[in-house]
C-alpha cells in the first residue's frame, strides 16, 4: 500500500520534473534576445563565451565578484549537493557495469559533503533572517526552499548516521520503478521523510526559483558574445522590417 | 546540445541494461545456523553499528567475553566456492560481498580480521592416543 503510494508520487514527480523543465527550457530558448547585452569585459569569441560560461557555472564568478559570504555558503551548498548526488548514482544503477567503476570510490565523498550542505543552507538561511535588507525582500518561497532543502539533508544524515534504513531494499524499489514494478519499500520513517521531501523538490523545481540553474546558461548578459561592431546583432522580427 | 541528449540516452540505455539475472536484487546466500530471533531486517540495518560496538567493546575496553563475534557470522555465513572449501572476502560470492558491491558499500572489517571460517588444523596435528586394544593389536602385527 505504502510502496504503491511512493511508486505513483515518484511517477507523478519525475513527470513533473522532466516535462516540466523541458517545457521552461524550450521556452528560455525560444526567448528572444532583441539587445546585444553582455557585462563587460566580455569575452570576443565563442569559445571565450564557453570558457566564460564554465567559469560561471562552476565556480559562481559572478556571484564571487559580487558578495563574499553568499559565494561562500552558496558555492558550499552547491558542490556538497553534487558530490551527494553523485553518491547516490549507487541506488539507480547496475554497479557490475564497467562504467560505474567510479561510484564505490566517490560514495565517501558524499557523506563529509552532507556537513558542506547542511552548513552552507543554515548560512545562506541566517543570512535571510539577521540581514536586514534581504529579510524585507524575502518571500515564503525563498525560506521554503532553504528549509525543504534542509529537511532533505538532516532525513538524509539521520539515516546515515543514527536511524538507517535497509539499503538494499531501497535500491531494489527503484531499480523497480525503472522497470515498471512495485517492489516493497522499507517503511523506517526518515526513508519515507527523506523520499517525501525529495519529491516534493521534484514537482515544484520547474515551478520555482531553483530553475536558475537551467535559467543561467540563457542569461544573455553572460551567454553573449562581445562583437557588436564585427557582427551585427538583430532579431529576426527586427530584420522582417527592414525588408 | 543534440549531441549531448544522444549521450545521455546511451548512458540511460547502459544504466537500464537488464544485467540483473535473478530479479532485481542480490542473490543472498542462505545462513547454516538458526534464523536470528531479532529477524532480518533489524540485522541488515543494523549489523554494521553492532559490529563496531563489538570492537569498541573488545579492543578499546578490553572486554573479550562479549556475546558475539565476526567470528560466528563468518562461520555460519560461509558461502562454499567450486572447490568445496568456504570462499573468502576476494571473491564477489563472499556472504558480506553479494550486498556490498550491490550497493557500493565498503567493508573495512577483512583488513585485518580474517573472512573465514577457522580451519581446525590443529585438531589434526594433535596425535591421537590409541587405547589398549589397538595397541596390542599393533604389538601382535609387529610380532613382538
Amino acid at each position: 500500500m505504502l510502496s504503491t503510494l511512493y511508486a505513483l508520487l515518484f511517477y507523478f514527480a519525475t513527470a513533473m520534473l522532466v516535462i516540466g523543465l523541458g517545457l521552461r527550457i524550450a521556452k528560455y530558448a525560444r526567448t528572444p534576445a532583441p539587445l546585444k547585452i553582455p557585462t563587460t569585459p566580455a569575452p570576443t569569441t565563442r569559445s571565450g563565451v564557453f570558457w566564460r560560461m564554465t567559469r560561471e557555472v562552476t565556480v559562481f564568478e559572478s556571484l564571487f565578484k559580487s558578495n563574499k559570504w553568499i559565494w561562500l555558503f552558496g558555492w558550499m551548498f552547491h558542490v556538497a549537493l553534487l558530490l551527494i548526488l553523485l553518491r547516490h548514482f549507487r541506488y539507480f544503477v547496475d554497479l557490475s557495469h564497467a562504467i560505474w567503476f567510479w561510484v564505490p570510490f566517490e560514495t565517501p565523498f558524499g557523506i563529509y559533503a552532507s556537513y558542506a550542505m547542511v552548513l552552507g543552507l543554515l548560512g545562506l538561511l541566517v543570512r535571510r533572517i539577521v540581514v536586514e535588507r534581504i529579510r524585507y525582500i524575502s518571500s515564503p518561497s525563498d525560506y521554503l526552499m532553504l528549509l525543504l532543502l534542509l529537511g532533505i539533508a538532516l532525513s538524509g544524515m539521520n539515516m546515515k548516521f543514527l536511524s538507517g534504513t535497509d539499503i538494499i531494499s531501497v535500491k531494489m524499489f527503484f531499480l523497480g520503478l525503472m522497470r515498471f514494478q512495485i517492489n516493497p519499500l522499507p517503511t523506517t520513517p526518515a526513508l519515507l521523510v527523506h523520499l517525501a521531501l525529495v519529491a516534493t523538490l521534484m514537482i515544484i523545481f520547474p515551478i520555482s526559483k531553483l530553475l536558475h540553474g537551467p535559467g543561467v546558461f540563457f542569461s544573455p548578459t553572460r551567454n553573449q558574445v562581445d562583437n557588436p561592431r564585427e557582427k551585427r546583432h538583430i532579431a529576426p522580427w527586427a530584420l522582417e522590417l527592414e525588408k | 546540445m543534440k549531441r549531448l541528449l544522444v549521450i545521455l540516452m546511451l548512458l540511460g540505455g547502459i544504466g537500464l541494461s537488464p544485467a540483473f539475472a535473478q530479479g532485481l536484487g542480490p542473490d543472498i546466500p542462505k545462513a547454516t545456523g538458526q534464523p536470528h530471533p531479532e529477524g532480518n531486517l533489524f540485522w541488515r540495518m543494523n549489523h554494521m553499528r553492532l559490529l563496531q560496538h563489538d570492537r569498541d567493546l573488545t579492543m578499546h575496553n578490553g572486554d573479550r567475553h562479549i556475546q558475539a563475534s565476526l567470528k560466528t557470522c563468518v562461520t555460519c555465513h560461509a558461502v562454499k566456492g567450486a572447490d568445496g572449501k568456504p570462499v573468502g572476502v576476494d571473491n564477489p560470492k563472499h556472504f558480506c560481498r553479494v550486498c556490498h558491491d550491490y550497493a557500493a558499500v565498503k567493508i573495512d572489517c577483512f583488513m585485518c580480521h580474517n573472512s573465514k571460517p577457522e580451519e581446525k588444523t590443529q585438531a589434526y596435528l594433535k596425535p591421537k592416543i590409541p587405547d589398549s586394544k589397538e595397541l596390542a593389536a599393533y604389538l601382535k602385527e609387529t610380532g613382538q
